[in-house]
């Protein structure tokens, strides 16, 4: 029964908010942050980070197919292994200050209960460039646009699925670069 | 006034779900006077002084103004000291503090909390809540009525507009307007309320006195913040969706231009006959002539800014930039950034921030 009730909601909200350019969201962005220390220098770091047409260190994605780089304006279509697709665009890249800027162009709320949402990758030199420190911040909504959300789709699930993403992301990165595959 | 640390305290029971992480986490968010000590007693004397006190009231007031920033995440009210960018108090605010009006007279704040469903009526001055009145739905922009009251509380929610006195807290009458008021503003007269009623596609204009829609007017996608000119003939709205801002002639209820801004603008400011529009995904300010309408500039800024305002003697324009938690001064003349002041984290200053403190 939970889950058809989760399956109805998600339904309703994914109606609500795929009809407009502009979602439809609440008064109220959320912010969430994660950060990690990596043992490699920022350089070898940023080069797997700001390759924005390999999503392969997140430990959740199959498969990414894109087009245009990483410059701003590049999209990338990933695959996740459950099947679920996330379709994603460079806002801003900024190499002087290892920063790439993305959005979530398309995703259904029942994989990431979001909408409206961007993301900044930073690294940053520690150790005077021994070390790398890597931090993954996101601006998004919650997956539903109306008042009382069912809690599912509130903010606290929001941000609870963000940082389930960011936690194992940047544990997959420090795995990968420091594993050295 | 010291600055205050809160612990945001979340629910903690665990959520499951499907595709991205299926990790269960829970997340603690940590997160002038001038003395003239040298009177003369000679006539002279005396007029060199007069003149000199009437040249420091023409340019103490905006000299000594506040910003009164609201900070969403932080749950705070940040309040800057303009002169010296300095954080001078700040002043905690549950429910996700969004909107924000300061009345002309500098006397009272009007804070909007969309998750608390409710609007903080401040004594400016003491930094101290008078009260706070629960308005149900989804209260974000708010504008105040120049006399000082009543203060208009958009509801996002249950696309209406309600009136507060500010003294008592009393909701005095409410108006149906189009889907999700957003932005509000009053013309200088007082007669006018506009609503940019987002999810409508329109402003509404009501008349103040009677609380009653007198017309609505056809904008561009998603109009979020809506701003009047000092002479009240003209409001502008930036337009989320159609990345644009319209012109609207008030008194002829029409729109007269239409500027394309930046991506997803969400608010404008006037000064020195120029429009400043923050543009949240592209982090720039775009700046346009109101007269010719030509683009001057696109002045880049911090990530996600949003509220903005402008210095009463328009040598300024304050911009509240919600991803990198600071506020950016900008010349108006030159239109460079010539200092960025941090505030608490997500600061929103959704309306009319500024704050004149001279009496």
């Amino acid at each position: 029964m939970e889950f058809k009730l989760l399956t109805a909601a998600v339904a309703a909200a994914t109606l609500a908010v795929t009809v407009v350019g502009a979602q439809a969201h609440g008064p109220t962005r959320q912010k969430v942050s994660e950060k990690i220390e990596i043992n490699a220098p920022p350089e070898k770091v940023w080069a797997v980070v700001s390759n924005f047409q390999d999503g392969g260190w997140i430990p959740v994605v199959a498969k990414t197919e894109g087009t245009g780089g990483n410059a701003a304006g590049a999209k990338r279509t990933l695959t996740l292994k459950n099947g679920a697709t996330v379709e994603e665009e460079v806002a801003k890249l900024e190499p002087e200050k290892m920063t790439l800027m993305y959005r979530i162009d398309k995703v259904d709320v029942a994989v990431l209960p979001v909408t409206n949402y961007s993301s900044w990758l930073v690294v940053t030199p520690t150790e005077g460039g021994a070390k790398s420190q890597v931090e993954w911040r996101g601006a998004f909504y919650r997956g539903y646009p109306n008042n009382d959300p069912p809690p599912e789709l509130d903010d606290q699930a929001a941000i609870n699925a963000v940082t389930g993403l960011y936690k194992a992301g940047l544990d997959g990165l420090k795995k990968k670069i420091e594993g050295g595959s | 006034m010291k600055s205050t640390v809160i612990l945001r305290c979340e629910r903690s029971e665990p959520r499951r779900m499907q595709g991205w992480s299926g990790l269960r986490t829970q997340r603690a968010a940590a997160k002038a006077g001038y003395p003239l000590t040298h009177p003369s007693p000679s006539g002279r004397g005396l007029l060199v002084l007069l003149l000199a006190s009437a040249a420091l009231l023409l340019i103490t007031p905006a000299r000594a103004d506040e910003a009164f920033i609201t900070s969403q995440p932080a749950e705070m009210l940040s309040i800057v000291d303009l002169p010296t960018g300095k954080v001078v108090a700040s002043l905690p605010i549950p429910g996700k503090p969004a909107g924000i009006a300061v009345d002309p007279a500098g006397r009272r704040a009007f804070v909007t909390s969309p998750d608390g469903k409710a609007l903080t009526i401040i004594d400016a001055a003491t930094r101290t809540v008078e009260r706070r009145v629960d308005v149900g739905g989804g209260p974000l922009g708010v504008a105040v009525h120049p006399s000082g009251s009543p203060a208009y509380v958009a509801d996002w929610y249950r696309h209406k507009i309600v009136a507060v006195d500010a003294a008592s807290g009393t909701i005095t009458g409410e108006v149906a307007v189009g889907d999700s008021p957003s932005g509000l503003a009053v013309t200088p007269d007082g007669a006018l309320l506009l609503s940019a009623d987002r999810d409508s596609d329109q402003v509404s204009l009501i008349d103040t006195a009677s609380l009653a829609r007198v017309a609505t007017v056809k904008v561009g996608a998603r109009p979020f913040g809506v701003t009047i000119d000092a002479e009240g003939t003209r409001a502008y709205t930036a337009n989320v969706a159609s990345d644009d801002v319209s012109i609207i002639d008030i008194p002829a209820r029409t729109v007269v231009g239409t500027v394309k801004v930046g991506q997803r603008p969400y608010a404008v400011a006037l000064a020195q006959g120029r429009a400043f529009v923050t543009d949240q995904y592209a982090s720039t300010v775009t700046v346009f002539d109101t007269a010719t309408l030509a683009r001057l500039a696109a002045i880049p800024v911090g990530d996600y800014p949003e509220g903005i305002a402008a210095s009463r003697d328009g040598t300024r324009v304050y911009v509240a930039n919600w991803e990198s938690n600071t506020l950016s001064v900008i010349d108006s003349a030159s239109l460079k950034v010539i200092a960025d002041i941090e505030v608490a984290d997500g600061p929103r200053a959704f309306g009319a921030f500024i704050r004149r403190t001279d009496p």
